[in-house]
């Protein structure tokens, strides 16, 4: 198996979409290893990622998205990929845009995220997501003078210092989005964004779908609140 | 205080003391959770044999019934030790998810040895924050 790119799919109930992702990103990239972290599904998403050849991690139980997603990193990091793509499992992501991430991080970027905000024809969600979007891009700006158009998006790209940042203990992990942006800032790694396309997401389950806004948007300001002055992460750990 | 009140109050002391130096003995509950229940159990005994220093610390707050100050400590008393249990739970739900995230990258590890990751990150310098 190759070292250079994993790429890891957090996953929740998502047998359904699994299949024709998993092809997809195995069409474009058949050097890739494909990792699915499956979040205590209650569908077959285990044996049907197993079954399109992608390599799985079943989580004992749920850990929610953020917690997904870090097990995957983690597992790339101990692994020594030179680069570490998350990509979600319910089919929003085009494969198409991995190539300018990866490319990106090889090119020395610690973190390379997919902006929806940067390819006009994307799908951008609803009015209240967009306005969110906006509002933490701005406070991640005045916070730590970082402009970045799509804080939220799930699509990145890490090389190993991104990774390793992702990988703390004490990282964000209930949803990584502007506050880990905020800490990688902090962290003082290179950060860059490339244009996504993205699509509504088909699961009505989807791990990002079904938060309350409101408390989410709380959290989030407090997230940022925290990320911005808080201590040394590798603190107490 | 009446006599009857400090016998009634003390004896009430001391079963809780022995109950939690017994639950600490038969390693229920955890030395370092002991010492806080062992001191307020001492507080308690120190304010009913001395019922004057709770009159002096209500005259010091500005109380007026020394039993509202009895109660506001008391109740200030068990805030601090819910604001405590959070802190702990926030520890262990770090701790619970690294264990799951560990499960989950054993599973795999026993499924196919060759993708089994390392133990340990490989050292990779980040400065976390500055």
């Amino acid at each position: 198996m190759s070292s250079e790119l994993l790429i890891t799919l957090p996953a929740l109930n998502e047998a359904k979409n699994l299949p024709e992702v998993l092809s997809t990103l195995r069409e474009s990239w058949p050097q890739a290893a494909l990792l699915v972290v499956d979040d205590a599904s209650t569908d077959a998403t285990a044996a049907v990622a197993r079954a399109h050849g992608a390599l799985v991690a079943t989580l004992p139980f749920r850990l929610g998205y953020g917690g997904a997603v870090q097990a995957g990193i983690k597992y790339g990091l101990r692994r020594s990929f030179k680069v570490v793509v998350t990509f979600d499992a319910d089919g929003q992501h085009d494969p198409a845009d991995v190539g300018p991430l990866v490319e990106a991080v090889r090119g020395g970027a610690d973190l390379a995220i997919g902006s929806r905000a940067l390819a006009p024809e994307s799908y951008r969600g609803g009015i209240a997501r967009r306005w969110g979007r906006s509002l933490f891009a701005f406070l991640a700006r005045v916070l730590t003078g970082l402009r970045l158009t799509d804080p939220t998006s799930g699509l990145k790209a890490l090389g190993p210092r991104g990774q390793a940042l992702f990988a703390l203990s004490r990282f964000p992990d209930r949803y990584p989005d502007a506050d880990a942006l905020v800490l990688a800032r902090r962290a003082r790694l290179t950060i860059t964004e490339r244009p996504a396309r993205m699509r509504p997401s088909r699961n009505r389950h989807s791990m990002h779908g079904g938060i309350g806004s409101v408390a989410y948007g709380f959290n989030m300001l407090f997230s940022l609140f925290v990320a911005a002055t808080g201590r040394d992460l590798h603190r107490k750990e | 205080m009446p006599t009857r009140q400090i016998v009634v109050f003390l004896i009430l002391v001391l079963v809780l003391f022995v109950a939690i130096l017994e639950l600490a003995r038969r390693r229920v509950l955890r030395v370092e959770y002991s010492w806080l229940w062992i001191a307020s159990c001492l507080t308690t005994v120190l304010l009913i044999l001395r019922y004057d220093l709770l009159i002096k610390l209500t005259d010091f707050v500005g109380g007026v019934l020394p039993t509202s100050t009895l109660f506001f400590l008391c109740i200030l008393y068990l805030a601090l030790l819910c604001l405590h249990y959070s802190i702990r739970i926030s520890a262990l739900t770090h701790q619970v998810k690294d264990l799951a995230q560990e499960v989950a990258l054993l599973r795999l590890g026993l499924g196919n040895p060759e993708a089994l990751p390392a133990a340990t990150p490989p050292a990779v310098g980040i400065e976390a924050a500055h």
